[in-house]
C-alpha cells in the first residue's frame, strides 16, 4: 500500500468518515470530529502507521491534511504523488 | 489536584459533624445504619436543609452521584466518601461520571473532590468472589489504560509502572491493601487518561443494565470484562504497547495474566452482541478515541472472533 493509501485510510478511520468524504485538500474545520480528541487520536494513530511521533505542539499545530503530508515529508516519508 | 482527609472510622465517630444525612448503597445500608449514629436516607429523597454533612457508603456509581449533588446543588455541604468496595477510586477522585440516558457524562474538577475519605474495609467482607474480581478488574483498567495513554508524559509513565509493580503484589482477591491502590490508580487515570475498555464500559453500561438486569452490569464489571480483550488487542495492533512495558522493566505477561485472571466469560459471551450492535459509538466515545493505540472500525472483528482467546 502506498503512503498516499495509507494516510487516506488513517484519516478515514480517525476521524470516522466515509471514504466518499475524503479529499487530500480537506481542512480541520471541514471535519467534524477534528477536536482535540481528534487531534490525539491523530497522533496516536500516525506514530502507528508511520513510526513517527509527534510532539504535541506539532500535533495541535496540524491544520489539515496537506500539514499531515508535510510534517511527514519532513521526517522522510515519501508521498511523491500528493 | 485537591486531596480528601483520610480517616479512620473511629475518628468518624468521635468526630462533630454537625446535622449529617447518609446515602448507603443497598447492600451495605443496614449495617451503615447501625454503625453510624445518623439517618440514612434515600439519596432520591430530599436533604434537609439543616443538613451540613453528607456521608456516602457505598460504590462508584454512588459516590459518583454524591460529588455531583454537593458540587452542583449543595457547595456548603461536607462531602465524607466511605466506599464499600474497591475498585474505582472514587473516593478521593476529581472525576464524577452520570449516566445521562444510555450516555456517560464525565465532569472532572476539584469541586468533585470529597472532603474526607474514610477507611472501613469491613464493609467489602459481603463481596462475592465474582465482585472481587470486578473491582479488581476496575483499578487494573485504571492503571493499565492510564499507562498506555498518549497523554501520559514520560514521568506520569513511570509512576504508573511503580503503581503497577505495586498492584502486581496483590492477589485477585479480598485485600484492604486494594482500596489505597485504587486510589492511586484513578488519580493516574485523571491525570492522563483511559481508553478502550472505558470507551467500551461507558457506551454498554447503560444498555445492558436495561437489556440484562438479572447480570448485575456496572462498570467495574465492563471493565474487568473487556480488559484482557483490549490489552491483546493493543499487543497485536502496535509493538509500541509491548515496549512501553520494556521500557519500564514490567513484566507484561504477568500483568496479562492479572487480566486474564479477572475476565468473566460468560459476561464476555452476554457483552459482545451488544457491542457489535453499538461498536459505531464505541469508536466515538472519548475514552475511546484517547486509546493507547489507535483503533479502527475493523477492530471489532478482534472483540466478535475472539481473537484475544486463540
Amino acid at each position: 500500500m502506498s503512503n498516499r493509501e495509507k494516510l487516506k485510510n488513517l484519516v478515514l478511520d480517525v476521524f470516522l468518515l466515509d471514504e466518499s468524504e475524503f479529499r487530500f485538500d480537506l481542512r480541520r474545520e471541514d471535519i467534524g470530529t477534528w477536536d482535540s480528541l481528534g487531534t490525539v487520536s491523530l497522533a496516536v494513530g500516525i506514530q502507528d502507521v508511520f513510526g513517527h511521533h509527534l510532539s504535541p505542539a506539532e500535533a495541535t499545530s496540524l491544520a489539515s491534511v496537506a500539514d499531515i503530508v508535510a510534517i511527514l515529508r519532513a521526517r522522510g516519508v515519501d508521498f511523491p504523488d500528493a | 489536584m485537591r486531596e480528601p482527609e483520610v480517616w479512620t472510622l473511629g475518628r468518624l465517630l468521635a468526630e462533630d459533624l454537625g446535622p449529617t444525612v447518609v446515602w448507603a448503597t443497598p447492600s451495605v445500608a443496614a449495617r451503615t445504619g447501625a454503625s453510624l449514629p445518623h439517618s440514612v436516607l434515600d439519596p432520591q429523597a430530599a436533604l434537609p436543609d439543616a443538613t451540613r454533612t453528607l456521608i456516602a457508603v457505598g460504590g462508584g456509581t454512588l459516590m459518583d452521584a454524591a460529588k455531583i449533588f454537593r458540587a452542583e446543588s449543595r457547595p456548603d455541604l461536607r462531602l465524607i466518601a466511605i466506599p464499600s468496595v474497591w475498585g474505582s477510586g472514587a473516593e478521593a477522585s476529581p472525576v464524577a461520571v452520570a449516566q445521562d440516558g444510555l450516555r456517560k457524562r464525565i465532569r472532572l474538577g476539584d469541586q468533585y473532590v470529597p472532603d474526607v475519605r474514610v477507611r472501613w474495609p469491613e464493609l467489602a467482607d459481603s463481596l462475592s468472589d465474582r465482585g472481587i474480581r470486578r473491582a479488581c478488574g476496575d483499578a487494573w483498567s485504571h492503571a493499565l489504560e492510564a499507562f498506555l495513554s498518549p497523554l501520559a508524559d514520560a514521568p506520569l509513565r513511570r509512576a504508573i509502572a511503580a503503581l503497577i509493580g505495586r498492584m502486581r503484589e496483590l492477589p485477585i482477591g479480598r485485600d484492604a491493601r486494594w482500596f489505597d491502590v485504587s486510589v492511586d490508580a484513578c488519580r493516574v487515570q485523571a491525570a492522563s487518561s483511559v481508553g478502550l475498555t472505558h470507551g467500551i464500559a461507558h457506551t454498554l453500561e447503560g444498555p445492558l443494565r436495561a437489556e440484562q438486569a438479572d447480570f448485575g452490569w456496572g462498570h467495574a464489571a465492563l471493565c474487568a470484562t473487556f480488559l484482557w480483550p483490549v490489552m491483546s488487542l493493543n499487543l497485536r495492533l502496535s509493538e509500541g504497547t509491548a515496549r512501553k512495558f520494556e521500557e519500564e522493566g514490567l513484566d507484561l505477561s504477568a500483568v496479562l495474566a492479572r487480566t486474564r485472571l479477572v475476565f468473566d466469560e460468560d459476561g464476555y459471551d452476554r457483552a459482545v452482541g451488544p457491542l457489535a450492535t453499538r461498536w459505531r459509538e464505541v469508536l466515538r466515545d472519548p475514552c475511546t478515541r484517547t486509546n493507547g493505540v489507535l483503533v479502527r472500525p475493523g477492530a471489532l472483528e478482534h472483540f466478535v472472533g475472539k481473537a484475544f482467546a486463540a
